[in-house]
């Protein structure tokens, strides 16, 4: 039993989280608010060069091989600096999808390549969505049809852009007609792949909600240690410790299950339902109350638009009501934990689903 | 990460299941899933007999190291062996304040001749601890003691006056660990020493308090010059706090598992009950069990987790063990409220005229002191506020 990751994981994860801290700054989210796209083509290039894309690509295909495991934490940091591009959707969704149809489709194994090398993007849509994300800077879209799944080209769909409250979100919804010719799988095994879509949707949305929190904490404690009233630093009112120990409380105790749920993904996909949920519904417990106790500690400049707090907020918004909002996952977990084989006893520290 | 058991800690469990098998039988029968938080004034004596029979097959301090009389089991086989424990429906300690407390803190900070004079009662089972921190005026503000503590130079011996409350079995146990202030003129945490001492003596004098529960596991306990030994102090005079908090990392550490297979015991309870009454129909009733269940295991793993960080070395607390206790207390709250939702109006009625609560009953009066004892709510989330999260602290008012 060994509940910690390496030391390669954690040195990959701190060179990333420098990457994004020198390049992903507020300025530079507002900047990209004001664009055609919203994304920078420049900065997906330097994420390339980095190999963030070829990550989870198997080493068949030129990739580095890793695992669901080996990125989540690189997921966190995409929150913690509310990355606008669609790096998690890439390595976490549409990247382990064509790698489990790669085998026999060499369609499949040849966008692998080309994501390795940073020349396509992938968006995906899901069921769970009503609107696929960055669609829009995607050469190809995977959709599903009922039990299908579908590849299609760009120049195949007609884009709708619908406007996100988060500004840094580009969200469309997708017309298209598939075929026999773009159905990559269907019956049980597009349900399955579909379902494992879903889980690894969540579970990028759940490690982001934990580095959004962590963020949005860091920065009310900053305000509130900086902002006197009466004269002295308005963080020494037990009030907004309080707000703030909360948040702590929910961020810290979220991270277990996230790293949990990361590591069930990756050994046995096929029964990670529960602990993606479990991860799901306390990292957006955590992102959300940090949103509220942050603003309320910012007092009225967290309610204005030149506060950088709302990049963060909105962004917290937004994933918690994606891959599932908390109502469907807290479904799922009392639907598994009431059914009467549920295996929950005291000897079951890590029984359930693996 | 790996989050499974190889199959040598398997074989493991398969020999603590099987030594509860044999030995839970005949008297101790009654023992099953009894004696817990709120439920630790029952049965003492067969509890202390059960203490001495799990020394026997060496499963008393099973974390400890073996120089010290442990069985130097590995994180993994603590962990099967508090599941085990737990699923078998083992009694609660009653030597758990020596165990997990009064031993590791004399491991890490006390002599050659204190271990020997100490640590081989707790691990036979046979002499059983409390824990003197707080007074009438120290309860958040615990270093505010009054208790004090003078060598008299011609016994040797140290002489103790003072009183502490809210101490737990104190009418069940051999010895007491004290922080008593050994310098008259000093303040707050300076100035304390950390004292081992007897209970059976003249000058200590120990009174039940009478809880909601109508029982009593919490008790006064008057010093009029009890005494101890002049080498029954663990560090130095003046150091007495670096110890008490030292021991308070303990209380965080593994003892933090058993506890948690309890909580698993109390919900699976619950569970039963809401399956067999129809609860557990009700949408609410079953988004307050899987919040109660998901956030145990939470609690669980992320005990596996510091543990794992630290290798099983047990001091040096990190920011998830100062946020714990604030968790745990009130998660077990909540569980108080939910067992009796489950149970409807029926939690109200106890069985017959004695005020003798059902287990859950007891249980859900008792947590309301889980969010108070070991450091308020409050009191921890400030500590989380400035210490975790470095928060400007409030400026101290001079005395």
């Amino acid at each position: 039993m060994d509940f910690t990751f390496t030391e390669d994981q954690l040195l990959f994860c701190e060179s990333v989280k420098d990457f994004l801290q020198g390049e992903v700054t507020a300025e530079s989210i507002r900047k990209s608010w004001d664009t055609d796209t919203g994304r920078s083509s420049a900065l997906w290039a330097q994420m390339v060069e980095l190999g963030l894309t070829s990550m989870l690509v198997p080493e068949a295909q030129g990739g580095l091989g890793m695992n669901e495991l080996d990125f989540v934490l690189l997921a966190q940091e995409c929150g913690r600096y509310a990355l606008p591009e669609p790096l998690v959707e890439t390595v976490l969704v549409a990247t382990p999808l064509l790698a489990s149809l790669a085998d026999n489709d060499p369609r499949c194994a040849s966008l692998l390549e080309k994501i390795a090398a940073g020349e396509v993007m992938i968006a995906v849509g899901h069921a769970a969505n009503n609107l696929v994300c960055d669609a829009h800077v995607a050469d190809y879209l995977l959709l599903p049809k009922g039990d299908q799944v579908h590849l299609v080209a760009k120049d195949q769909v007609v884009l709708v852009a619908q406007q996100s409250v988060d500004p840094s979100r580009r969200l469309f919804s997708v017309e298209w007609q598939g075929n026999d010719e773009t159905c990559l799988a269907s019956g049980a095994e597009g349900v399955s792949l579909l379902a494992a879509t879903l889980n690894r949707g969540a579970l990028g949305a759940a490690a982001q909600m934990v580095g959004l929190a962590e963020q949005m904490v860091a920065m009310s404690v900053q305000y509130t240690t900086d902002r006197l009233q009466f004269g002295k630093p308005i963080g020494v009112n037990q009030a907004l410790k309080h707000h703030m120990a909360n948040c702590a409380v929910k961020t810290e105790f979220a991270k277990a299950p996230l790293y949990r749920a990361a590591y069930t993904v990756t050994q046995d996909p096929a029964r990670a339902d529960f602990a993606v949920s479990h991860a799901k519904v306390v990292a957006g417990e955590a992102a959300l109350l940090a949103a509220k106790n942050s603003i309320q500690s910012f007092g009225a400049m967290g309610y204005t638009w030149e506060c950088d707090l709302h990049i963060w907020m909105k962004r917290s918004w937004a994933l918690d009501k994606f891959w599932g909002h908390a109502g469907f996952h807290k479904n799922r977990l009392h639907q598994w934990l009431l059914n009467p084989n549920a295996k929950i006893g005291a000897e079951m520290t890590f029984g359930e689903q693996v | 990460m790996k989050l499974n058991f190889s199959a040598e800690d398997e074989l493991f469990r398969n020999e603590v299941a099987t030594w509860l098998e044999e030995n839970l039988t005949g008297e101790f029968e009654q023992l099953r899933f009894r004696g817990g938080p709120g439920d630790e004034h029952m049965f003492p004596e067969e509890r202390k007999k059960w203490e001495q029979k799990l020394a026997e097959g060496g499963w008393t301090c099973v974390g400890w190291p073996k120089e010290h009389g442990g069985r130097g089991c590995s994180i993994e086989q603590q962990v099967i062996f508090n599941e085990e424990y737990a699923r078998a429906g083992a009694p609660g300690h009653v030597g758990h304040i020596g165990e997990g407390l009064a031993g590791p803190t004399i491991i890490a900070f006390g002599t050659e001749e204190q271990k020997k004079k100490y640590l081989p009662g707790i691990v036979a089972g046979k002499e059983l601890w409390c824990q003197g921190y707080s007074e009438p005026s120290a309860g958040s503000d615990l270093a505010n003691v009054k208790t004090k503590a003078r060598l008299n130079e011609e016994t040797g011996k140290w002489i103790i006056n003072g009183q502490k409350v809210w101490t737990s079995l104190a009418q069940e146990a051999d010895y007491c660990f004290v922080i008593a202030r050994t310098d008259p003129g000093s303040v707050a945490h300076k100035g304390l020493g950390f004292f081992l001492i007897k209970m059976d003596q003249p000058g200590v004098d120990v009174r039940p308090i009478q809880q909601i529960t109508g029982t009593s596991e919490f008790n006064e306990v008057f010093f009029d010059d009890a005494e101890c030994e002049a080498d029954d102090i663990v560090g130095a005079p003046g150091e007495g706090w670096k110890v008490a908090m030292g021991l308070l990392g303990f209380e965080r550490g593994v003892s933090t598992l058993g506890q948690q297979m309890q909580f698993q015991n109390e919900l699976n309870e619950i569970i039963r009950i809401a399956k067999d009454n129809g609860a557990n129909k009700d949408p609410i009733i079953r988004q307050r069990i899987a919040k109660a269940h998901t956030e145990l295991k939470i609690m669980r793993y992320n005990s596996m987790r510091m543990l794992s960080a630290q290798g099983g070395s047990d001091g040096g607390l990190q920011k998830e063990a100062l946020i714990y206790k604030l968790f745990w207390a009130t998660w077990h709250r909540d569980m108080g409220e939910l067992a009796m939702d489950v149970m409807g109006p029926e939690s109200q009625i106890l069985d017959n005229g004695d005020y003798a609560l059902t287990r859950l009953q007891s249980m859900y009066l008792f947590v309301r002191s889980d969010t108070i004892y070991g450091g308020t709510n409050e009191i921890q989330r400030n500590i989380i506020a400035e210490r975790g999260l470095g928060m400007p602290k409030e400026p101290k008012v001079k005395a």
